[in-house]
């Protein structure tokens, strides 16, 4: 196996090319689509490379073309010297350049820089004058007509030479022709055929008949899996676009891209977005502004105990989290003293099956809730004993769950009316209660109260059905 | 180098309409199974410190996300996760804490100022949103602040907004939360019409007013900013992604380690639904381009901030084409110009200003070209070098 790459198009060549093996910076910059793709098509394609290379050697043994050139790094340099000799042909080093860092050999260093070279190699008949490959005294256009360009494509090729061009499928891209680009046209620049020269246009006919040549000639030499890959190649669709002298083409399979020596100036830059999938549509709703949303998230925070808004909002949505499980098993809850009906509203978010009440003394406060809840959520005013009292008669038959902060419950007459209703009593910790006690145990503890044990309780827990003496 | 494992690749459990996955979700491109084992083995074999990520990684069956934190802790001392939060239970703390999780959390503001990440109705929106506000809270309760990021949109920062933003900002601080990743909202022609995006001026008005605040919030860092002096000053060492010349072939600061093990790209610039596979060569094709194309064609030339900025990201580029300059270039531009001015009234010297910049362009250039991608940092050492 060589390390030899192709150069596309084949001879005249730019005397200053942006990157001297294009073929080989397009190849080593496929992405492909998928592993499935990665694993069919990359040996493929790695095939395909030493099979071009055999073909257009037999090209030259058989005198069709005159030479070839080929580029190698050091390491594959006998290797592909050897492979031309073994059918009778020449290598001469006609230039080298320094390769691309990322290929540098691990070991290779700066004291050892022939490793650090890629070079380029004619490969043609003995005795071989490596003159051949320059333009002639006739003229680009003859110099590639003599490398098997047809003489319209040696003409333009020619024509693109001459105005500071080195890149046949940039050039054509950066025409502003309409024409689809064929995939064997557009994935030439691979340096795998079957077109190997540079063509005039998209759809050259003359082009068609060479990349026919070099299939026939592939199918002689005994290729003929990988000749139907091309022709499978060929037939594929494919998006090519040019935009800041950056070539990309997109295929069902991998993409690639590469930087051209097509400028700006001469560039055809892509103006259309990149095709997507439609999205969904947004949400619907216009902001409100920060005077409402402070309103949303509650007037009364520090009535109930609570630095910020944020902070109430935070608090309530976190004893929602705790309390998911507790949730779930119920069917019913009251939030007393439920201030503006925040954590009814977020209750009622996680599971709006719930049956809920709130109690609020604070008429307008009690007011907000109803505002906030809607009139199918009952939210029962008066002092604390006596909206617990209409809730009782309410819901004769008791609750599942009550939320309350000890604080703000007034007494232990209240608690014990709480618990008349509630098969559980789940303790709210506010900024207040917590910034003082630390946490749900102190703070139950300071206030006669003990905690179901068994769960973590940073900002709410249930109240043990052991005796309590709130204080 | 950030490797991301993706189990299940971009599945998500809220699908936010601006999040850059949301192509390939479209598309269908998102896998239903996983091989746990090929995924271990891949990281066994890069051997780097990783985040969990999606997609929604908290849509991963628990035991085998349990044995990639395990992984994680046994082999790096911890793991790093970004999650949108909604799906994280009280079961899951004692987990986080066990194999020292490192939890990022995306949310956009409390209640509505999140209601761009939308979760199919407005109650499972604001449900949704309630949930992750909890578990930030749970978490610094518990010891473990998240990093939180904040996609700035219209629903969180447009300027009837922006206050209430930057006051709950002020509480997740209080909270304990210590950083926040900000984020400019993706824009593209197809979603220009979902009235999601900020205006250009809208958005640096925004950043400005958080920059202002987080000079006012010495607990709270945002990065970008910290980060954008940082280049400005030539010390990239620490800075993210889109800092440092992404080549989108082969993302080089984001691997990611897909569901069936293999290495992919970061996410943020498949825009035609496919999740391409990594390039055999990392190159430079964008920064080389991008410096000699006029800016009036999608290029940078003769930006001052080129070698700070190099075109942002290329997931937000100009027609979400990877070759053009980023779409938000003029908020960058503005900040950039707003640290610079701060430095040198500092009496320090941005580069943007620096005498030796054209020299250093023209060796970060000569670098890109042969595909090496040296430090600023590293850079300035060779110019000062006598």
């Amino acid at each position: 196996m060589t390390s030899a790459w192709l150069t596309w198009p084949r001879p005249p060549l730019a005397a200053t090319p942006r990157e001297p093996v294009v073929a080989k910076a397009a190849t080593q910059r496929i992405s492909f689509s998928g592993p499935q793709a990665r694993s069919l098509w990359q040996p493929r394609l790695e095939r395909l490379r030493h099979v071009a290379l055999a073909i257009e050697f037999e090209k030259v043994r058989q005198g069709r073309i005159p030479a070839t050139l080929v580029w190698t790094d050091y390491d594959g340099v006998d290797a592909l010297t050897e492979q031309a000799r073994a059918i009778g042909l020449d290598a001469k080093p006609v230039k080298a350049s320094l390769g691309y860092a990322a290929d540098w050999p691990p070991e290779a260093s700066i004291d050892e820089p022939k490793r650090l070279l890629d070079y380029a190699f004619l490969i043609g008949a003995r005795p071989l004058d490596a003159s051949i490959a320059e333009p002639a005294a006739d003229g680009l256009a003859q110099a590639a007509m003599r490398f098997g360009y047809p003489a319209c494509c040696a003409r333009s090729w020619a024509n693109d030479l001459r105005h500071g061009g080195s890149d046949p499928l940039a050039s054509l891209l950066a025409r502003d022709d309409k024409a689809a680009m064929p995939a064997h046209v557009a994935l030439a620049v691979l340096g795998l055929g079957p077109l190997r020269h540079a063509p005039c246009s998209a759809d050259c006919l003359a082009s068609r008949e060479g990349s026919r040549a070099f299939l026939d000639l592939g199918r002689e030499l005994g290729f003929v899996e990988e000749m139907a890959w091309l022709e499978e190649i060929a037939d594929w669709a494919v998006d090519a676009s040019l935009v800041n002298g950056i070539a990309e083409i997109t295929t069902a399979t991998f993409r690639c891209t590469w930087l051209s020596d097509e400028g700006a100036a001469r560039a055809r830059p892509l103006r259309r977005a990149v095709m997507r999938p439609e999205k969904r549509k947004a949400a619907p709703g216009e902001p409100a502004d920060s005077a409402n949303i402070l309103t949303e998230f509650g007037n009364g925070f520090e009535a109930a105990g609570f630095e910020s808004p944020f902070a109430m909002r935070s608090r309530f949505s976190t004893v929602v989290w705790e309390q998911t499980a507790a949730l779930r098993r119920a069917t019913s809850a009251v939030h007393v003293g439920c201030r503006e009906g925040l954590l009814l509203e977020l209750i009622a978010q996680t599971k709006s099956k719930l049956k809920l009440y709130g109690t609020e003394e604070d008429a307008a406060a009690a007011e907000a809730a109803r505002r906030r809840l809607g009139a199918s959520l009952p939210v029962l005013g008066g002092a604390g004993l006596e909206a617990l009292a209409a809730l009782a008669r309410l819901v004769p038959e008791g609750l599942d769950l009550a939320f309350v902060d000890p604080k703000q419950l007034g007494g232990r007459d209240a608690l014990a009316a709480v618990r008349a209703i509630a098969k559980t009593v789940i303790v709210i910790g506010t900024d207040r209660s917590l910034h003082r006690f630390k946490d749900m145990n102190a703070y139950a503890a300071a206030m006669g109260l003990a905690l179901l044990p068994g769960r973590a309780a940073r900002v709410s827990a249930a109240l043990s059905p052991a005796n309590d003496r709130l204080h | 180098m950030t490797v991301e494992v993706r189990p299940l690749g971009d599945k998500c459990n809220i699908k936010c309409r601006y999040c850059y996955q949301e192509g390939i979700r479209t598309a269908g491109n998102v896998p239903t199974r996983y091989d746990l084992d090929a995924i271990m083995a891949t990281l066994d074999r890069l051997a780097e410190p990783f985040s969990l990520f999606g997609g929604e990684i908290m849509m991963t069956r628990r035991p085998d996300l349990e044995r990639l934190m395990q992984l994680g802790f046994d082999r790096h001392g911890g793991v790093g996760m970004q999650t949108n939060g909604t799906l994280i239970e009280e079961r899951d703390i004692e987990l986080f804490r066990k194999y020292r999780v490192r939890i990022g959390i995306s949310i956009d503001g409390p209640g509505p100022l999140n209601d761009a990440r939308w979760a199919g109705s407005l109650p499972a929106t604001r449900r949704a949103t309630a949930r992750i506000e909890a578990v930030i809270e749970t978490l610094c309760r518990e010891g473990m602040p998240p990093n939180v990021i904040v996609t700035l949109n219209r629903m969180n920062a447009a300027p009837e907004r922006l206050g209430v933003l930057c006051e709950w900002i002020r509480f997740l601080g209080s909270l304990g939360v210590r950083k926040l990743r900000l984020h400019l909202l993706e824009q593209d022609e197809t979603e220009g019409g979902e009235g999601l995006a900020l205006t250009a001026q809208e958005n640096l008005a925004a950043l400005r007013r958080l920059r202002r605040l987080e000079q006012e919030l010495p607990s709270v860092q945002f990065d970008i900013f910290a980060e954008m002096a940082a280049m400005l000053r030539g010390d990239d060492a620490r800075t993210s992604c889109v800092f440092h010349a992404c080549d989108p072939y082969a993302t080089r600061a984001v691997v990611g380690v897909e569901s069936d093990g293999r290495l992919g790209n970061c996410g943020r610039t498949n825009k035609d639904g496919v999740t391409h596979l990594r390039a055999g060569r990392e190159a430079f094709e964008r920064q080389l381009s991008l410096y000699r194309t006029p800016q009036a064609e999608g290029g940078c030339q003769g930006c001052r901030f080129f070698l700070a900025c190099k075109g942002n990201c290329p997931g937000t580029a100009i027609g979400g084409d990877w070759r053009m300059r980023s779409v938000d270039c003029p908020v960058w531009f503005g900040l950039f110009e707003d640290i610079e001015t701060e430095l040198q009234a500092k009496g320090e010297t941005a580069i943007s200003r620096s005498e030796r910049r054209s020299d250093l362009e023209a060796k970060m250039i000569a670098a890109w070209s042969i595909g090496d991608n040296p430090t600023l940092h590293s850079l300035i050492e060779q110019v000062d070098a006598p």
